[in-house]
């Protein structure tokens, strides 16, 4: 299993729009890919979760991923994160 | 032979179409259904989502095949609710609950819902909607309802009719609007007024002799509608529609017509306005701008105060709709009569005497700020104006406007770029504005006659009461005189005034009103051609002829009376 911890800076958060980005990215990836933060892990590949979780700027999260491409879904969905999604 | 249903018809037209359900009640279905083994029920569940989903991919390709982007996005938001893999799990928990997979699918949408209701952020507050419709339409798919194809004109019917449905829905596919209930004044009905679609309301329990699919015509006129018409039935609405269609042809000619009279004096007509959308059908029918945009629907159906950015979306959008001419925003417009989870209002035994509109706004600056700071912003997208309701004295006047200058200074702290030249105006409609126009004018930059609640005030009137509604008439002479009171007051001092309330809809009105000197005329939009029409058929000499004649005239009824037999 491959992880990385990293913080989310842009101003709104996880929204609709950058959650929606985060799945779409995450589901391109053959293995199982988690996002955890505030204590709680869940599916990074439900958008629903992830939007429950209520990720506002400042939030520290975990992505973690196990399976043939991992080292590969971590790194960009870790990139994705830290270039605030596209956004500002 | 049809099934005959009668209501009252709120909105004239003849629409022809299929009866389209809202706010469908699956519990009779839910009873009857019968559920298989645990095993059975869990494949069905699991099949119905990758079909739903399948469903909504090829309905997603048609409507961007046909350039509709906007259904398509909420289409896509709701696929991608439905493939969540999130949800097949819970729709198993729940399975194990109820054992029916209709029954697991409604209360594992319904459980994401309230997760979302909790939640602090408007937007996804907003998105709890979005997960009850897609657990229904996936339950619907389970239960064998089948999902109403819009390949033609829709008639939407239902008890209750969500805005969102008729909203979420092109104009062009709504054929008409049936309501069970019979208010005139639910949102669905305004919506559909400002879109000119027929509509028929209060037909009670007539909504349940209607399937989806059903043949049907309706006229919003006569409050008949058909359900299932034979040939015959169908053709003898055909003479109608037929003139329909011409009237409609021949005001689609005017639409670039200028509101001019035969010797050349124009005013401005524009539209009365609910929400952004409403800008693009009152462009349709030739408005030039906005005259009164009602900021209401920011602050209803809200448990919170609405925020500064969700408002300047809005508000943007209606500007940059507007295409160069003026957008008039009304600040909140609120009273005891509707009240809001964060305004409290004490039970009033008169709201609309009470603590409302302008009153709210000067006391609570948490309101009233973040609403002038959006419009302020929207501003620089086109030419906004800020216009104040209910306003008594020319104090109000100046502590709200000291309300816009701090707001700009605000924006100017924040670095926020907004427009420096917003013009700032009043709603009169109290006797008390009226009669003190002259010294609110030297403040103003604009008045906008609100012609319901000036008529209502100054003779103590409540239309609604069908006893004393005969009473009730923007004719009446003691009307007529504030009326032209304030427009003058407003030229004299180099302002403009304008009018939003119903009369400037009345074409009898339009010709006196410009002879009065008003520069503007805002109305729902569908009524804009036929004022056009009377504008045009007049010059302004033989108008001001027919003023003259007019404030010599001693009772409201005649004045009407006169005015509709000029040719």
């Amino acid at each position: 299993m491959t992880e990385a911890t990293t913080t989310i800076e842009n101003k709104t958060g996880i929204h609709a729009r950058p959650a929606s980005l985060f799945v779409q990215t995450a589901s391109k990836f053959k293995s199982k890919v988690n996002i955890k933060a505030k204590g709680k892990t869940v599916d990074a590949k439900s958008i629903l979760m992830i939007m429950s979780m209520g990720l506002v700027k400042g939030t520290e999260v975990t992505i973690s991923a196990d399976g043939p491409d991992e080292a590969d879904a971590v790194k960009t969905l870790k990139e994705l994160v830290d270039n605030k999604f596209g956004e500002e | 032979m049809a099934d005959k249903i009668k209501g009252k018809g709120v909105i004239s037209g003849i629409a022809v179409g299929t009866i389209l359900l809202a706010g469908q009640n699956l519990d009779s279905f839910l009873v009857n259904y019968k559920a298989g083994t645990l095993e059975e029920e869990k494949k069905k569940a699991a099949n119905a989502l990758v079909e739903v989903a399948e469903n909504l991919h090829k309905s997603i390709d048609d409507m961007n095949a046909k350039g509709l982007k906007e259904q398509a996005g909420i289409l896509e938001a709701h696929r991608m609710m439905v493939e969540d893999p999130a949800m097949s799990g819970a729709i198993d928990e729940k399975l194990d609950a109820s054992g029916s997979a209709p029954k697991a699918v409604l209360d594992a949408y319904e459980a994401q819902a309230q997760i979302f209701e909790a939640m602090e952020d408007e937007y996804f507050r907003g998105r709890a909607v979005d997960m009850r419709d897609v657990g229904k339409r996936i339950a619907k798919f389970l239960l064998g309802i089948k999902e109403p194809e819009i390949a033609g004109k829709v008639i939407v019917a239902g008890k209750e009719i969500e805005p969102s449905v008729i909203a979420g829905l092109p104009t062009d596919k709504i054929a008409g609007v049936i309501l069970g209930a019979g208010s005139t004044t639910a949102h669905a009905v305004i919506i559909a007024k400002t879109r000119a679609i027929p509509t028929v309301v209060g037909v009670g329990d007539g909504v349940e002799q209607m399937a989806d699919g059903d043949p049907a015509i309706l006229d919003g006129e006569t409050g008949e509608i058909l359900i299932r018409p034979s040939e015959e039935e169908r053709a003898s609405y055909d003479e109608k529609i037929k003139k329909q269609e011409e009237l409609k042809a021949y005001y689609a000619t005017l639409k670039t017509l200028p509101a001019k009279t035969k010797d050349g004096q124009e005013v401005i007509l524009a539209a009365n306005i609910g929400s952004p959308a409403d800008v693009d059908a009152a462009n349709g029918f030739g408005a030039h701008g906005v005259g009164l945009f009602r900021s209401e629907f920011v602050f209803m159906g809200k448990s919170d105060v609405p925020q500064e950015e969700d408002q300047f979306k809005e508000y943007k959008a209606a500007v940059e709709k507007c295409d160069g001419n003026l957008c008039v925003i009304r600040t909140m417009d609120i009273g005891g009569d509707k009240p809001l989870p964060y305004i409290q209002v004490d039970e009033e035994e008169n709201p609309f005497l009470g603590y409302r509109a302008i009153r709210i706004s000067l006391q609570r600056k948490d309101l009233f700020m973040p609403q002038l700071k959006a419009i302020l912003r929207a501003g620089k997208f086109g030419k906004a104006a800020i216009m104040f309701p209910m306003v008594i004295n020319v104090k109000e006047f100046l502590d709200a406007k000291q309300f816009v200058e701090d707001a700009k200074m605000e924006l100017a702290h924040e670095g926020k770029e907004f427009a420096q030249d917003v013009q700032v105006g009043i709603m009169v409609e109290t006797p008390a504005a009226a009669v003190m126009a002259p010294t609110l004018a030297k403040y103003v930059d604009f008045f906008s006659i609100g012609t319901n609640d000036l008529v209502q005030y100054t003779l103590a009137v409540d239309r609604g009461n069908a006893q004393i509604s005969y009473l009730y008439n923007h004719f009446n002479p003691a009307v007529l005189r504030l009326i032209q009171r304030t427009i003058e007051s407003a030229n004299k001092e180099g302002k403009w005034a304008g009018m939003c309330g119903e009369m400037a809809s009345d074409p009898n009105a339009a010709i006196l009103l410009m002879a009065m000197g008003i520069k503007e005329l805002s109305m729902s939009a569908p009524s804009i051609p036929r004022v056009k029409e009377r504008i045009r058929n007049f010059t302004f000499e033989e108008a001001k002829k027919i003023l003259d004649k007019v404030m010599e005239m001693e009772d409201g009824d005649k004045i009407k009376e006169y005015l509709t037999s000029l040719k």
